[in-house]
């Protein structure tokens, strides 16, 4: 949240961008992040001797870091893509195999299978509709709660910030869990309730399903987002509130004028994160298929890739799911930089 | 969305991750022995395994401290799989290549093939050879590969049929004998409300599989190629029937391990359902008191051209894991464990050992009225079908699952699950390299 509000003022124009790219780096880590800004200040001073030991004593401090980031990311990410080249096979071919497993160079296979899968873009066009959807909704809910929080409006707004961040403190598991019992239509008081005033829903309805998940979602993560938007919006010196009320401004104009402007940065940060996060949509429908079967195994991609290693879906094992994964990743990161560079053109306007 | 802040690190490696942890180990792991060794003379094992280990249960560990107490030079160490039981294979294919797996593993018989063609089962045709006698034939048979046996059995799946008696007298019906009885009986219970079948979609890989399989095999070997035929007599007759059922609406269409099928057996709307031996205590936890008494097991009557015969649905062995050091002392433990009738019983199995007669626990009596439980479950097993499965099973009960939630909700019929059947298994056994006779 810190550095959220720190880089907050020069929110506008190139530097959007390039916090948009730090923000597509800097969510796999918030560690990642601070380790850049000290480098780049670093590169900046000529090299004394002090500095030089200084830079030996930053790099001592990474250290730990570096080698533990090498390791459990870097590593495994060019291992898997080592992988997705490779297919197991049975060996000596027969009715059993003989009885091991072998990895087979398969060259651009994995990756041909994945492009050309039905299944695959019929996950991501599920989550893309997904995203359309959960996330404009999300964020207008977020900033909204945010807005009314900041405002003179409410009173005791720390009971009210604890209450919307609750859900968000909710593993996403757990969540998905809970409310797989509120939709059931045999237990659920939510569908009794309605069912009683005359409206009659299946939560599980195949057309239903998708919506049942943008609200688990929404429910755990407006939030958080709207967490994102108070600290940014507190952060604004009130001296402008107070110039724009002398100079006669009502409420409603200074949250349109002052409070939404300054907000920008902390949305497009939010609405990155959110793009990266509902591309991988995985909780919610892998908790779901419990209760309805007729979520397959492919309903999204990152289900995809996950049911692919446990072989669930054909063809199987690591070499096919890296792919997925990788191919999903691409695609991810895309998406992040196309609305990154949306985003400037439309501020650039 | 900071769910998966974390999991963003593993998005272009899902799979992988675990994968590149378990291809690092793999080469630090050859030099290391097996997680078996033996100081002194004294030999460790270990053996994973999921058995349900609840309340009111003689636990896996209890049983094998006994062990232990008995035998000071083969000590067990027993460790419960808290994951899902599908995933164990995965977890036990990575330990394998990074050389420290158990030596002994639970695995379902339909998991045997899928396991021998991964390469993570020891072959343990000496030493368990000697063992066979303790062992329901066909069980034991069950635990082999072309010739060679890498486990011994310890329970059997046989589908059977359960029902509240006290909800059949009030309709004036009985358990069905023939096909045209069933779907008669189950119309006649559905206009007063209460289903005496249900389609259960999350359960269509195993228990439809094996409705069908007690009629006959979907899978036969010949000339080193597998000969897949899925659209058997009894599939297109298992197909029939409920597509019959699903039409006149006489059956629910609950899915198994979802709470609304509990609900439906709480609230007595569900008052008859075909299920495995295993689920009698897990029917009993679902419906808690009520209905307590007035449920019985019965056999599968001939509903699917099936005769007198039913099929399997789960049911599972216990193998050595490729590493296994001491077979010969993990297959001394390994009969006396699976032999531990009353102990294996209070699990809610029925085992595979035919060195005693299973008692029906008390509580189980006296849910299903004082009738003798595992007589009627010892009478399913000796009229099981012969069905094998094949490597990549799971792959094949996954596109049933998902075609029979279509067929749930109408979208599709009931034969397309069968089809689906098909075309999967092929696809699977290509997929793994293995030959096909078209």
């Amino acid at each position: 949240m810190s550095t959220i509000t720190s880089t907050k003022p020069k929110s506008a124009g190139a530097g959007a961008s390039r916090k948009a790219a730090r923000a597509v780096k800097g969510a796999n880590s918030a560690d990642g992040k601070d380790g850049m800004s000290v480098k780049q200040n670093k590169t900046k001073q000529k090299m004394s001797a002090a500095a030089k030991r200084e830079e030996r004593t930053g790099w001592m401090f990474m250290l730990p870091f570096v080698l533990l980031f090498l390791l459990v990311f870097i590593f495994p990410i060019f291992y898997a893509i080592y992988s997705s080249f490779f297919q197991q096979v049975a060996t000596g071919g027969g009715a059993y195999g003989g009885g091991e497993l072998v990895n087979k160079f398969v060259g651009f296979e994995n990756f041909k299978y994945v492009i050309t899968s039905h299944d695959f873009w019929a996950g991501m066009g599920r989550v893309m509709l997904y995203t359309v959807i959960q996330v404009p909704l999300m964020i207008i809910s977020a900033l909204v709660l945010a807005m009314l929080l900041d405002s003179f409006i409410v009173k005791h707004v720390s009971g009210f910030r604890l209450g919307y961040f609750l859900p968000y403190a909710i593993p996403g598991v757990i969540a998905a869990i809970i409310w797989v019992y509120l939709y059931n239509g045999q237990i659920s008081p939510i569908v009794k309730g309605l069912a009683a005033i005359g409206i009659n829903v299946d939560f599980f309805a195949s057309n239903m399903v998708l919506a049942s998940m943008i609200n688990i979602t929404t429910w755990t993560f407006t939030g958080y987002n709207m967490l994102i938007f108070l600290s940014a919006l507190q952060a604004i010196p009130h001296e402008l509130y107070e110039a724009a009320r002398i100079d006669g401004a009502n409420g409603w104009q200074i949250a349109t004028k002052i409070k939404l402007p300054n907000v920008r940065g902390a949305a497009l940060l939010a609405m990155l994160l959110s793009i990266v996060g509902t591309i991988q949509l995985f909780n919610e429908p892998q908790v779901m298929q419990t209760a309805d079967p007729g979520i397959s195994r492919s309903y999204t991609p990152m289900m995809m890739a996950f049911n692919t290693s446990r072989g669930f879906l054909t063809p199987k094992g690591d070499g096919p799911s890296n792919a997925i994964a990788i191919v999903m990743a691409i695609i991810a990161g895309l998406l992040a930089m196309i609305y990154a560079f949306v985003e400037r053109k439309v501020n650039e306007q | 969305m900071k769910w998966n802040k974390g999991c963003m690190t593993a998005i272009a490696a899902v799979g992988a991750m675990c994968m590149a942890l378990a291809g690092c180990g793999a080469t630090s792991g050859s030099s290391s022995s097996s997680s078996s060794s033996s100081s002194g003379g004294k030999v460790e094992l270990t053996y994973i395994h999921r058995l349900p280990d609840k309340a009111g249960m003689t636990t896996v560990e209890e049983t094998v401290a006994r062990w232990n107490k008995d035998h000071p030079n083969i000590q067990v160490k027993a460790i419960h799989f808290n994951g899902n039981a599908s995933d164990l294979i995965k977890k036990l294919e990575t330990d394998v290549k990074a050389g420290n797996a158990p030596d002994l593993a639970q695995a379902g018989y339909a998991e045997l093939p899928e396991m021998f063609t991964k390469g993570i089962v020891e072959d343990v045709t000496a030493e368990a050879s000697q063992y066979k006698k303790d062992f329901a034939a066909g069980t034991f048979d069950l635990m082999s590969i072309g010739g060679k046996t890498y486990g011994l059995p310890q329970d059997t799946g046989p589908l059977v049929y359960f029902y509240n008696k006290a909800e059949f007298d009030k309709l004036g019906i009985e358990v069905p004998k023939t096909q045209s009885e069933l779907i008669d009986s189950a119309k006649k219970a559905a206009a007063k409300g209460k289903y005496i079948m249900s389609f259960q979609a999350d359960e269509a890989g195993n228990m439809l599989t094996g409705l069908a399989g007690a009629s006959g095999p979907w899978y036969q070997v010949e000339n080193d190629a597998w000969k897949v035929d899925t659209d058997t007599k009894g599939s297109k007759a298992v197909a029939d029937v409920y597509q019959q059922l699903l039409d006149s609406k006489a059956a629910t269409t609950y899915p198994r391990w979802d709470p609304s099928f509990d609900s439906a057996l709480q609230k007595g709307e569900l008052i008859g359902t075909i299920g495995a031996a295993w689920e009698a205590p897990l029917l009993m936890d679902s419906m808690a008191d009520k209905g307590k008494g007035d449920w019985r097991v019965a056999q599968v009557g001939d509903w699917f051209d099936n005769g007198e015969k039913t099929g399997p649905d789960g049911g599972s062995g216990v193998v050595a894991l490729k590493g296994c050091e001491h077979k010969a002392e993990a297959m001394q433990f390994l009969d006396w464990f699976n032999t531990q009738i009353e102990d294996l019983t209070s699990q809610g199995l029925v085992v595979a050992a035919t060195t005693g007669q299973a008692k029906t626990p008390s509580s189980w009596s006296e849910f299903y009225g004082g009738q003798d439980v595992m007589k009627e479950f010892a009478t399913a097993n000796s009229n099981l079908g012969d069905f094998s499965y094949i490597p990549g099973f799971s792959a094949v009960a996954a596109a049933m699952q998902n075609k029979a939630a279509d067929v749930a909700s109408g979208k599709a019929k009931a034969s397309s699950i069968f089809e689906e059947a098909q075309t999967t298994s092929v696809n699977t056994l290509k997929d793994y390299g293995l030959s096909v006779a078209q």
